[in-house]
Parts: structure tokens; C-alpha cells; sequence
């Protein structure tokens, strides 16, 4: 794998309407073939992320490159520099019903190799490679109304498979899948990071992390980036999770004994963890607590 | 279909090909300035935002809105619709709302797109958007007035627009009959159509148009202001601030064009419509019988415009331009009370728009 | 409906309510579902209009349309409707049904105007009614008027909507010249509309489910006013989240969409669109 950066993230701020905080302090950087997840409780920022790593929100502090270039709404004016980032980078949003927005499945999925002007045969032919790969022919000619939750979340994906990106962003991309609609879906990450993809996957789903990513970012409630590192490293740290509400004082079972337990609430609160901020935060920053 | 107000949906075969086709031809200037407009407003941003409210207009139509005492309807939504999105907006919205319902579920006849759209999607925005407006007079977003205006704009938009309907119908049996005097189209001459159309919009579903109007606008006050502004904002915040009086103004005078536009083609003449085209004259043109019952009618709606005396002037399209006048200065003055009653019944602080 | 949902609970019989807002506002919603599933049901059968390319029907309809509009023979525009008949049975539509949707729907409108007409329109006396009422023959001819041109127009419309996936509607509007942005436009109103039906039907059924008896009528006024405001919130986020995924997959303010159509002409698209403007031209002729 090459070691280009694909972004890079230095203090990063965003702000809704210049005022309604989404993220702060946040310095990172991801390297092209890399499976990265984002891992963060709802409203910490991580929809947030994914939408500045695409170029449809705008830092309001700091600086976002991709492939070098810095993302500005300025950049994406120009309609070259637009149709570069946007044939490379494509979003699956958390909510199919917004990132389905066409008549019919077909259409869909042609929507954005025709925003790309690719010839009709060239739209034509991604289109049914697409449908082969998603196993979703059938579906075809299907109105995005009439599918369901798992052939909804397959055609979101299909809809940028057309694309042919070299990143996905996924939003919370386990939302409403039955069990084997999400091992098929932790299967298909698995084939874009081997053909060399980089994939970033925005989940508060600690139990596909494993499978998804070898490197995981976590926020915490304060939109800040509260640690980065190793998947298996921020897995095994409970302290963490717990303090940036991704686990909770959880029953299980303990093994020996086969009782029942609940733990105490009794960890410590978020802020006694050092930022990542500034630093290229490793998991120095984790073990510290 | 049951799920919208019927009423207004007019059906194909109730007026004209002729008729059809001039209104489809009226409408258009609204679709292109509505089109232009958004283009060079909000850009792109327009395609979802009008799809969705195009789909929220839809859905507004199958509320089933109950009155007090019982009686329950419908409302088109187009007062509430120029209320968020500004009456530009709101035509296409709208209009593509009523395209939907008379293609793919029958309501409102597809020759009659044009008949519709311009009733329920010109008039009927634009009417209620005027008086919203000069009844808010660019009171803070949270302030009573607005609701006041969203209700008064909305029932008298709807009222007007069965108006135009009305009108619609009443002239078809003048032009158009069979040989044996048989009309050919909707059969009631103006002093039939006008009474049985408006009074009971008056009464019903104007009622529930400025109902819903009103209480959208007041659950928006509580929970969620910013739409409320957006019908402020993007019609160019810069512009808004430079002239707020005159911009408000200027929705009236929109509204008011729309009614004289209309003029000239006879297809309007509030009040005293059938004065001119009066039973006896209708007798005497061999087209109509009009019973007792309708000719007391007749007369009770014409009193109040007895002073008007329209036959003396004995030109007919002077006389349309004369009573297309009175109609607009009848709602320029409803809406200007209203603005008298609520401006003192307010006290004024918090007068600057943001 | 509100019946077959709960049939196990004792409902005495006398006190059966007047249905409540929530009630009619379900029903309606559930009729234009059910409407809609009907239709793209019989759109996928076999067919003789089934089979012709969308462009030919829509044109065809508007030919009829016209021709229906313009007729000033009664028995011409019969004999349209009695054409829409065949259509719908050549097109495996149940005729029961196409016949009974468009003469159900027509007194909530047509029948309220057109019975009066029978007896205040002037002209000879063709019956003697109670109550001094007479029907007269001019009378009859403009109730007849009105009747048929309606329901042979609907009947139009409802041929292409039960025959034509609507997608392939909008498509084919390309041949009226309409905009590929418009019909853009169009698609995504119609696939948000289901979205923003299913999100009031469940915001309705979930308040009826927590109301015990009956709201009074303030109280459901109130209900319209925050689930319409709901609605309004909503719809207006779902367009700037549509708009940025259409963003993020290339769309500019100034790209094209173009049409993604693909119909071809066959020789029997040809040869019923030249067969419904014969019979369009007939009937104008005829009835003139």
C-alpha cells in the first residue's frame, strides 16, 4: 500500500450556523488503503467529520487537505477540482431516505456516474457491475420506496459503488440491519480495504470495530477527539469508552462464575482525559488514564 | 378522490378547452418567475427543497381539519406554503402538488392543470401572502400579528381563489352551448356560480385554509422560528433590510396585479359579475332560467353593490375594469383594518424586523 | 379500517362515535397508499397499453383528452368512454373496478352540480316531477354532458396511471418538452411523498393510540397545527440533507441531469399512436 495521506486534519473546528459547536480541536490525518473507524456517542461530531472530510461543510477554524489540496468552499467552485475530489470520495449517509432521493433504483445508482459525465454505455455498464457486486438486480427498476431497511442500506451503498471511489465515508452504516444484512455489509468493507480502498466508518457500533478498522478515532461529548489509536488497544480500554458514553456500566456474565453482575457507574468523567488535540495523539493519550 | 377539498380541484369537462387554455397560458409567467426566481436565489440547493415542500403541500391536502360544530375539510395549504417559502416558491410547489394529484390520482382534471394551478397556485398564495404580510408588518417573528395574518391571509386567499373558480364556471354557459341551448360545460351562469362557490368557502374552507395557516405559524413561534424567516431571508437578506415596508408593499401590489391581470379576460368581476350578466340579460340572450329561489339570491348578493350602477355606464369592458377595481379595493381595505386593528391592539416594541 | 384493527375489543354498537380527525386523516392516507400500490400492480401485468412505449400513451391521452373536451355530441364522447372500456380490459385492468372507481368518485363533485342542472336548465319539459319539479330535455343533455366528459376524462388518466409505471410517466413528459430538471423535481416530490406519508401515519397512529376517547375539537386542532409544523421541520431538514447528498455524488447548480429515458419506437408504438389520433380526429370531426 502507498502511503499517500489522503486527509489531513489540522485544529479543525465546525460550528452549525457559526455558532452550535459539532467538533473543536481536532488534528488527524489518514493514510490511503487504510480502514479507519470513527467511533463516538450520538451528537459528538462524527456525522460532522464525514460531511468536512467531504467537502460539504467547511472547517470554520483550522485546515482540511485532501490529497494535499485544502478544501475550501473556494476549491469546490471550480468545477475541475470538483469533479477530481468527487470521483474519488464518495459518502454513504446514515439515513438511506436521504441518500436515496431518486424514482427508481436504476437511477439511483446512475445519478452520480451522470453528474460525473461518463459516456451512457460507461454509466450503463457500472451500473450493472454494481447491481452484480450488491447481488440487487432484481431490484433494478424498484422504487426506493418500496424496499426494505437491508435492500435500502445495499442500494445506498450500490449508489456510490458506481462512483468507484477510492474513500468511502460511512455513516453509521449498521443502522437498522439485521444480524446477517451486517455481517454481509462488515464483509464488503473487508473487500474495498483489501482492493486497496480507504474506508472510514462513523459508528457507535463497538461491536463491528473490530472487523471494520484497524485504526479507530473516538470523540468524546465535548466534540473533542478524546484518543486515537490501535483498533484492539481502544477496544480493551472500558475507561475510555465509558467516559465518551460509547459503553455503558453494562450487564455480563463473568465467565467462572456464570453470575450476573452490574457495574457501578463509577468512572471518571471525560475531561480527565488529554486531548489528541495538536499532538498526533497516539494511544499514549489512552493509557494515560 | 376523498382526500382533498374537492371543491377547488375543478374536474375536466367543467370549463372549456378555450378557457383551459388561457389559464394555462396566465400561469405560466408565475412558473417561470418562480423557476427564475429560484435559480437565482438558492441555486441548487432549490431541487430538494422544492420536492419536499411540493410533498408537504400534498400531504397538508389530506389533512382532515375539523371546524367547530362539526364540520371538517381539507385545506390546499397554499397560504401556509407562500407563508414559509415566499409566494415565488410557493407557485411551484404548489403547482407541482396539483400535478400529481390530477395525473396520478385523478383529483382535478389533467386539462385543467392550468384552471387549478393558476386558482390554487397564483391566487391563492399570492393573495394570502400580501395580506400576511401587510397584517405582520415586519413585526418580530414571534409576534401575534403574524398568526393573525397567516389566518386572515389564508381565508381570504382561498376565498378569492373560489372566486376565480366560480368565475371559471359561470362563464362557460355565455360562450359555450349546444344547439339547443343545452350548455356544454359547467352549467350555472355567474349568479349561480359565484354565490354557491364563495359563500360556502367563505363559511368552510377558507376557514380551515387560514386555520391551518395560523396554526402552523403559531406551533412554528414556539418550536422552531427559523423557518419562519425563511421566507424573509433568502428573498436576499440585503435587499429585505434595505427596503422592509417597500417589500411588503410590493407583495400587495403582486397580489393585486394578479387580480387585474385577470381582467381584461372577463374572468373576473367580484361583486357585481352577475349585475352585468344579470338574469334578465341572460334571459333575454335565451341562455338561462334562473328559479325564484336563485333570483332572491341574486338579489341579496347584489345589494350591497346596488349603488354601483353599472348599467348606466352600458360598456361592458369598462365595466368588467370598474368592478375588478372595487374587488381590489375591497380586499386592500379588509387588509388595511386589519392592519389598523392589530396595530393598536399591539404595543410596539420590538417594531425592527431581523 | 379503525374496525378490522381491533376486532377483539367490545364496541357497543350504540355509541359508535363520529370517526375523529385522526380517523379520516389515516383513512385518506391509507386510501392513497393502497391507490398507489394498485397502480404499479396493474402497471406490471400484461397488456395491450402496458405494452406501448409511455411517450405514446401520454400523447394519446391528451389526444382523447382533447377530443372529449372539444365534442359537442354526446354520443361521441360515449363512444369515447365506451373506448376506454376496451382499453382497460384489453389491458387486464378488472373492469368492475375501473368502472366502479370512476362513477364512485363522481357525485362528490359531479353529481352535486349536475343533478340541479336537470331541472333548471330552460327548455321543453321531458318528465314531470313532484313538487312542481320538471326534467327538462336541455336540462337532461347538460347533466349527460357533464357526466360523461368527466368520467370518460378520468377514465383517460386512470388508463395510463393503471397501465404506466409512474416513473415511466415522468419519463415520457420529456416528450412534452417539459425540463429534465422539472422532472427531476417531479421524481423526488413523488418518492418523498410516500416518505412523508408513512412519517404522519405513524405520527398520527401513535397519537391515537395514546389518546383514550374522543379529542374535543380544540384539541385536535392543535394536534393539526404541531404535527403540520412536525412535518414542515422535517421535510425542510430532509432538503438540505437531500441536497448534500446529491451534492456529494457531483450534483452542481448548473450540471444537467439528462434523461435517463431509453424508450425506443416500436412498430406497434407507431402504429397506436397513429391509430389514437385517428380516433382523436374522428371524434373532433364527428362531434363538432
Amino acid at each position: 500500500m502507498n502511503n499517500e495521506t489522503v486527509f489531513e486534519l489540522r485544529d479543525v473546528a465546525y460550528a452549525y450556523e457559526g455558532k452550535q459547536t459539532a467538533l473543536e480541536h481536532v488534528s488527524l490525518s489518514i493514510q490511503a488503503g487504510e480502514r479507519v473507524a470513527v467511533l463516538g456517542s450520538n451528537g459528538s461530531g462524527k456525522s460532522t467529520l464525514l460531511k468536512l472530510l467531504d467537502g460539504l461543510y467547511f472547517a470554520t477554524h483550522g485546515v482540511i487537505r485532501a490529497y494535499g489540496q485544502q478544501l475550501t468552499e473556494a476549491a469546490f467552485d471550480d468545477d475541475a477540482f470538483n469533479f477530481a475530489f468527487r470521483r474519488r470520495v464518495g459518502l454513504v449517509f446514515q439515513d438511506t431516505d436521504v441518500q436515496l432521493f431518486s424514482p427508481s433504483v436504476w437511477e439511483e445508482m446512475a445519478f452520480a456516474p451522470m453528474q460525473l459525465a461518463l459516456g451512457r454505455q460507461e454509466v450503463e455498464a457500472r451500473v450493472d457491475d454494481a447491481l452484480r457486486a450488491l447481488r440487487i438486480e432484481k431490484l433494478r427498476d424498484r422504487a426506493p420506496h418500496r424496499l426494505s431497511g437491508g435492500e435500502k442500506r445495499r442500494v445506498a451503498l450500490a449508489s456510490v459503488l458506481t462512483l468507484q471511489p477510492e474513500v468511502w465515508l460511512l455513516d453509521e452504516p449498521t443502522t437498522g440491519l439485521d444480524p446477517r444484512s451486517q455481517s454481509w455489509l462488515i464483509d464488503f468493507i473487508a473487500e474495498q480495504g483489501q482492493a486497496g480502498k480507504t474506508v472510514i466508518t462513523a459508528t457507535h457500533d463497538l461491536s463491528i470495530v473490530d472487523a471494520i478498522a484497524e485504526r479507530v478515532f473516538v470523540f468524546d461529548e465535548s466534540h473533542h477527539l478524546a484518543a486515537q489509536g490501535a483498533a484492539g488497544d481502544i477496544l480493551a480500554d472500558n475507561g475510555l469508552l465509558l467516559a465518551c458514553n460509547l459503553s455503558h456500566a453494562h450487564r455480563h456474565r463473568h465467565a467462572e462464575t456464570g453470575e450476573e453482575h452490574t457495574h457501578p457507574h463509577s468512572h471518571p468523567p471525560a475531561h480527565t482525559h488529554q486531548h489528541a488535540a495538536g499532538s498526533q495523539g497516539s494511544t499514549a493519550d489512552v493509557q494515560s488514564h | 378522490m376523498l382526500n382533498s377539498p374537492a371543491y377547488m380541484h375543478i374536474p375536466d369537462g367543467y370549463l372549456s378547452p378555450l378557457t383551459s387554455l388561457i389559464l394555462f397560458i396566465l400561469v405560466l409567467p408565475f412558473w417561470y418567475r418562480g423557476v427564475r426566481g429560484l435559480r437565482r436565489r438558492i441555486n441548487a440547493r432549490n431541487v430538494p427543497l422544492i420536492a419536499l415542500m411540493a410533498a408537504f403541500s400534498f400531504i397538508i391536502m389530506m389533512f382532515n381539519v375539523p371546524l367547530p360544530g362539526g364540520t371538517t375539510g381539507h385545506a390546499v395549504a397554499g397560504a401556509l406554503v407562500a407563508i414559509v417559502l415566499g409566494p415565488d416558491i410557493a407557485v411551484i410547489a404548489i403547482s407541482i402538488a396539483l400535478i400529481i394529484q390530477a395525473i396520478f390520482f385523478g383529483d382535478g382534471g389533467i386539462l385543467q392543470i392550468g384552471a387549478n394551478c393558476f386558482n390554487m397556485a397564483v391566487v391563492l398564495p399570492y393573495i394570502s401572502y400580501a395580506i400576511y404580510r401587510l397584517i405582520a408588518a415586519g413585526r418580530p417573528i414571534t409576534s401575534r400579528r403574524r398568526v393573525v395574518g397567516a389566518a386572515v391571509g389564508g381565508w381570504i386567499g382561498l376565498t378569492v381563489a373560489a372566486f376565480f373558480a366560480a368565475v371559471e364556471f359561470g362563464i362557460q354557459p355565455i360562450f359555450w352551448h349546444a344547439a339547443d341551448g343545452a350548455p356544454l360545460y359547467a352549467p350555472y351562469s355567474l349568479s349561480v356560480a359565484i354565490p354557491a362557490m364563495v359563500i360556502p368557502h367563505m363559511l368552510i374552507a377558507s376557514v380551515i385554509e387560514g386555520l391551518v395557516a395560523a396554526l402552523v405559524v403559531l406551533y412554528l413561534q414556539r418550536a422552531n422560528t427559523p423557518v419562519l424567516e425563511m421566507a424573509e431571508r433568502p428573498a436576499g437578506a440585503v435587499e429585505a433590510e434595505a427596503s422592509g415596508s417597500v417589500s411588503r408593499l410590493r407583495w400587495l401590489w403582486v397580489g393585486l396585479i394578479i387580480l387585474v391581470i385577470a381582467t381584461p379576460l372577463g374572468l373576473l368581476a367580484p361583486g357585481t359579475a352577475w349585475g352585468e350578466w344579470s338574469s334578465s340579460q341572460l334571459a333575454n340572450m335565451g341562455l338561462m332560467f334562473i328559479p325564484h329561489g336563485m333570483a332572491a339570491l341574486e338579489n341579496l348578493w347584489g345589494a350591497p353593490l346596488a349603488g354601483y350602477d353599472l348599467p348606466a355606464l352600458g360598456n361592458t369592458s369598462l365595466g368588467y375594469v370598474l368592478s375588478a377595481l372595487v374587488g381590489v379595493a375591497l380586499v386592500a381595505i379588509i387588509a388595511w383594518l386589519f392592519t389598523r386593528l392589530f396595530a393598536s391592539a399591539q404595543p410596539h416594541e420590538g417594531q425592527k424586523e431581523q | 379500517m379503525t374496525s378490522r384493527a381491533e376486532p377483539a375489543l367490545p364496541q357497543p354498537a350504540s355509541v359508535r362515535r363520529r370517526n375523529g380527525m385522526v380517523e379520516r386523516t389515516l383513512a385518506g392516507i391509507s386510501q392513497a397508499m393502497e391507490h398507489a400500490l394498485f397502480a404499479e400492480e396493474t402497471a406490471r401485468r400484461a397488456g395491450l397499453l402496458q405494452a406501448l412505449d409511455p411517450r405514446v400513451k401520454v400523447l394519446a391521452m391528451l389526444a382523447l383528452l382533447i377530443a372529449v373536451a372539444l365534442s359537442r355530441s354526446l354520443a361521441v364522447i360515449a363512444g369515447l368512454y365506451a373506448v376506454t372500456l376496451a382499453l382497460a380490459w384489453a389491458s387486464a385492468i378488472p373492469l368492475g373496478f375501473f368502472i366502479k372507481r370512476v362513477w364512485l368518485f363522481l357525485p362528490f363533485f359531479t353529481g352535486v352540480i349536475a343533478l340541479p342542472a336537470l331541472f333548471i336548465t330552460p327548455g321543453p319539459p321531458l318528465a314531470q316531477l313532484p313538487l312542481g319539479l320538471a326534467i327538462t330535455r336541455a336540462g337532461a343533455t347538460t347533466a349527460l354532458f357533464l357526466l360523461l366528459r368527466v368520467s370518460t376524462s378520468v377514465s383517460l388518466a386512470a388508463l395510463l396511471i393503471f397501465t404506466t409505471p409512474w416513473n415511466d410517466v415522468l419519463k415520457a413528459l420529456g416528450v412534452l418538452r417539459v425540463p429534465d430538471a422539472v422532472i427531476l423535481i417531479f421524481g423526488m416530490t413523488y418518492r418523498y411523498i410516500y416518505l412523508l406519508l408513512r412519517t404522519a401515519n405513524d405520527m398520527f397512529l401513535s397519537r391515537k393510540s395514546r389518546v383514550v376517547g374522543r379529542l374535543s375539537g380544540a384539541e385536535e386542532r392543535r394536534m393539526i397545527g404541531a404535527s403540520a409544523g412536525v412535518l414542515l421541520g422535517k421535510s425542510l431538514h430532509l432538503s438540505s440533507e437531500v441536497y448534500l447528498a446529491m451534492q456529494s455524488r457531483g450534483y452542481r447548480s448548473h450540471s444537467h441531469t439528462p434523461s435517463v429515458a431509453t424508450f425506443v419506437m416500436r412498430r406497434r408504438d407507431w402504429a397506436a399512436l397513429f391509430i389514437a389520433a385517428l380516433i382523436a380526429a374522428a371524434a373532433i370531426v364527428l362531434g363538432r
